[in-house]
């Protein structure tokens, strides 16, 4: 369960996140949606403990991100926008590195990592450096490391960049499956359909504020007052 | 020729953007900078016109071999400015994401060479010409050179004579981009290194300085002739004509000195010359080639295979600490501007160490005997900031932006933060434990064996070595650069020249703290009496005190500044 009350995150006079709450509970899989620059990234790193908040609290799975951050920590998955890697590690050394700071076994990891390699098709790679990797393979590293320790609840920023249609139909079919699962999925996309298509909840935050929340049936009430399309709801909100 | 100027343009605009921001941090940086900078300069400017003095005028060894000892110490320098350019060459000429953007713009190879052949050259050896600069000024103002020799040396002389031993590194570059394409990068590596070590023992060699002092011994004042019975090997090299441009200038006859200067520019723009059309030729090919050997060595097959520390092994250490461990090896291993590095400071530890063994002390006098000791215990801890500087500070930038995948991980930071202080603790603790007893015992040995300075030379450097890490990894975490990847670089930083002044500061201190004591230790030796032993507790708690303090604000600097929001 995730759970934000009151969030807020300035920047010096800037108010990046404003006063935002919301709560997700398990087996939800919730869009974060909002035009470039509106606070998504942002509210997804003070949920992943990359930044702290200024005001408000932020409580995943029943820790407290900022007073129990390891607690929190051990039962998340984060995927940030860019898949940074370290250069001069394969993508197997990168897994098995994540797996450690899990604290996993390393009889658990090996057998995860095999799955992964296996179920995100990377096997053909995975022991060269990073340093050539293609983004998209980055990401698909990334997906795969950060689910490694079988996580209650996974935070994912933009997880379609730079991903082929078959990458990217593994990432929405994986990220579905954990919601089935009973995991909570909270991510952050510009792409509509695909927002429309997996997410039982949709935020949008534009200026830094929530200017909406709900489920799939309150947007279609909304699509209805308009011209029926989810992209003129979200110009409407966000304008 | 428009391209390159709207170019030069824009990373002018960018540096001075970059060093002038309006911001307290980069004023604070600056402020270091300069302060370092001018000190340098002083001490350069008085050092080089008291040596000048005092050779001239005490020892009177006169012009021509004060000459000759001036050549030596400009084939080292020399050798500096070409293995400095060689190294940052390589990130600059063929590892710069500038390079790469630049390649995929309608900018000719040839502009792209030129701009990153002279922003290189700028870079690696401003500090160095800064100081050569200082050194010439101190060395002129003994002579009374008037302002315009300064120039016309400056700029037809000191400048060649970099610009020239630039432009061979770059040849050797080239050269080994070609050759390691078809070797692999460590073996180049490997015999480059053998090379320049036979290089620099054939030129001692052949040059013996202990030779030359007995020759001019027997033929003194007569001994201009023995320029002609140099070695053929040693005439044909630049800093011999540098050194006897400058002999003859200051025998005021020009006549005999501007030959050398002629043929050092001539030389210079030929290499030069020759760098460009050897560019033109082979600049882009090499800069595939670095692609071609980046995946030789990073083949599925090479990854696959066990390794040293692999992380498939087990460990009996702590997971998260053997995953941040085996981290660390690999980064540190994989990348050749790291271990290279590593590897020649080893080798100029071993030089110093190794040449003080035989160091004379025979003459009991205690003022040079307390001199003695205090410039060689400074030297140990200038070495020591040198390598805390180059290998600890840029140690928290290194994690780069895939810093998240620890940050967000469930990850106590000051596990984090203590692997990385004990692995620079471990390195910089056993060269300087080594520097330290080495310095030492030449002492011991001639106080008949007496232990004190050894336990001296312990205390000192652990509690030297300490401070000094925990220094640079704290400033360095203060002043970390997530975007940097050339580890040269963030050690080069402005951020860097700050937490290196703040390092010389508290060198300085801990050398002022132990000079009384030291004192009344040789002159208890010297005139037979027992040595009061209360006499070291105050300084050496002093000592202690200092370092403990500088190593805890070290600490809290680092460990908040890895709370910094990412």
């Amino acid at each position: 369960m995730i759970e934000l009350r009151n969030v807020t995150k300035r920047f010096g006079s800037f108010t990046a996140v404003d006063d935002i709450s919301v709560t997700i509970p398990r087996g939800e899989f919730f869009g974060f949606l909002g035009p470039n620059g509106a606070g998504k990234t942002t509210t997804i790193k003070m949920m992943a403990g990359l930044f702290t908040p200024t005001g408000g609290e932020i409580h995943i799975n029943g820790f407290d991100i900022v007073k129990q951050p390891q607690e929190a920590k051990m039962t998340v998955a984060y995927v940030p926008d860019q898949p940074f890697l370290y250069d001069k590690l394969t993508g197997r050394e990168f897994m098995f590195f994540v797996g450690g700071l899990y604290k996993m076994e390393k009889k658990k990891v090996r057998e995860r990592v095999e799955e992964s390699i296996e179920h995100f098709e990377i096997g053909d790679w995975v022991d060269k450096r990073t340093e050539d990797y293609s983004q998209g393979m980055r990401q698909r590293i990334t997906i795969a490391a950060a689910l490694l320790h079988d996580p209650k609840t996974i935070i994912i920023d933009e997880p379609m960049v730079g991903l082929d249609p078959k990458s990217a139909k593994i990432v929405r079919e994986t990220l579905k499956q954990k919601s089935k699962e009973g995991i909570v999925v909270f991510m952050s996309t510009h792409s509509l359909p695909m927002a429309e298509e997996v997410c039982d909840k949709i935020g949008i935050i534009n200026r830094g504020k929530l200017v909406f929340t709900g489920s799939q049936e309150l947007l279609q009430a909304y699509k209805k007052d308009l011209d029926g399309k989810f992209e003129s709801v979200f110009l409407e909100l966000t304008k | 020729m428009r391209t390159f100027v709207h170019i030069l343009k824009y990373k002018l605009i960018s540096f001075i953007k970059n060093t002038f921001s309006p911001r307290f941090v980069t004023a604070v940086r600056g402020l270091g900078s300069l302060l370092v900078f001018s000190g340098f300069s002083m001490v350069a400017y008085a050092l080089s016109y008291e040596i000048t003095k005092y050779i001239l005028e005490h020892t009177r060894i006169g012009l021509f071999l004060f000459h000759r000892f001036v050549s030596m110490m400009l084939f080292v320098f020399f050798m500096a400015v070409n293995m400095g350019n060689i190294i940052v060459s390589y990130a600059t000429l063929y590892k710069s994401t500038e390079v790469n953007f630049l390649f995929t713009k309608p900018v000719t190879f040839m502009q792209i060479f030129v701009l990153k052949f002279f922003d290189n050259f700028l870079y690696s050896s401003t500090t160095l010409f800064l100081v050569a600069f200082m050194v010439l000024l101190g060395y002129g103002t003994y002579f009374g050179y008037p302002w315009f020799t300064f120039l016309a040396v400056l700029l037809f002389v000191l400048v060649p004579f970099m610009f020239l031993s630039a432009c061979l590194a770059v040849l050797v570059l080239m050269s080994l981009m070609k050759i390691a394409s078809k070797i692999g990068f460590r073996k180049v590596m490997m015999l480059v290194a053998t090379a320049y070590a036979a290089l620099v023992f054939i030129f001692f060699k052949l040059s013996n300085p202990i030779d030359l002092v007995r020759k001019v011994n027997v033929h003194y004042p007569n001994v201009d002739f023995l320029s002609r019975e140099d070695p053929g090997f040693i005439k044909f090299l630049p800093n011999n004509w540098v050194a006897d441009f400058l002999y003859y200038l200051a025998k005021g006859d020009l006549v005999h000195g501007i030959p050398y200067a002629v043929s050092l520019l001539l030389v210079t723009a030929a290499v030069f010359a020759l760098v460009l059309f050897i560019a033109h030729r082979f600049y882009y090919r090499s800069w595939l080639a670095t692609f071609e050997f980046s995946a030789i060595g990073n083949s599925v097959e090479a990854g696959r295979r066990m390794k040293r520390f692999d992380f498939r092994k087990n460990s009996i250490l702590p997971s998260q600490i053997e995953s941040l461990l085996k981290k660390e090896y690999f980064q540190f291993f994989r990348e050749p501007s790291q271990w290279i590095h590593l590897i020649l400071m080893i080798v100029l530890v071993a030089i110093f160490v190794l040449s003080i063994q035989n160091l004379n002390l025979s003459l009991r006098v205690t003022s040079v005997h307390t001199m003695t000791y205090l410039v060689l215990y400074a030297f140990g801890g200038f070495l020591s900031c040198s390598l805390a500087l180059r290998f600890v500070f840029p140690s928290i930038s290194l994690e780069g932006m895939a810093f998240w995948a620890q940050l967000s991980a469930p990850l106590n930071l000051r596990r984090v933060y203590v692997t990385k202080l004990l692995i620079g603790v471990a390195v910089v603790l056993a060269i300087g434990l080594l520097v330290g007893l080495a310095t030492n015992e030449p002492f011991v040995r001639m106080t008949e064996r007496r232990p004190l300075l050894r336990y001296f030379g312990v205390y000192s450097s652990i509690l030297v070595s300490v401070t000094l890490v925990a220094v640079n990894l704290g400033f360095g975490g203060y002043f970390s650069n997530f975007q940097e990847k050339n580890p040269i670089r963030v050690a080069s930083s402005q951020g860097a020249t700050l937490t290196f002044l703040v390092s010389l500061i508290y060198l300085v201190a801990i050398v002022s703290v132990i000079s009384a004591p030291l004192m009344k230790y040789f002159e208890s030796l010297f005139v037979f009496l027992p040595f009061d032993f209360r006499v070291i507790i105050v300084p050496g708690t002093v000592f202690g005190v200092i370092s403990m303090s500088l190593t805890a604000f070290g600490l809290v600097v680092g460990l908040r500044s890895l709370q910094r929001d990412f």
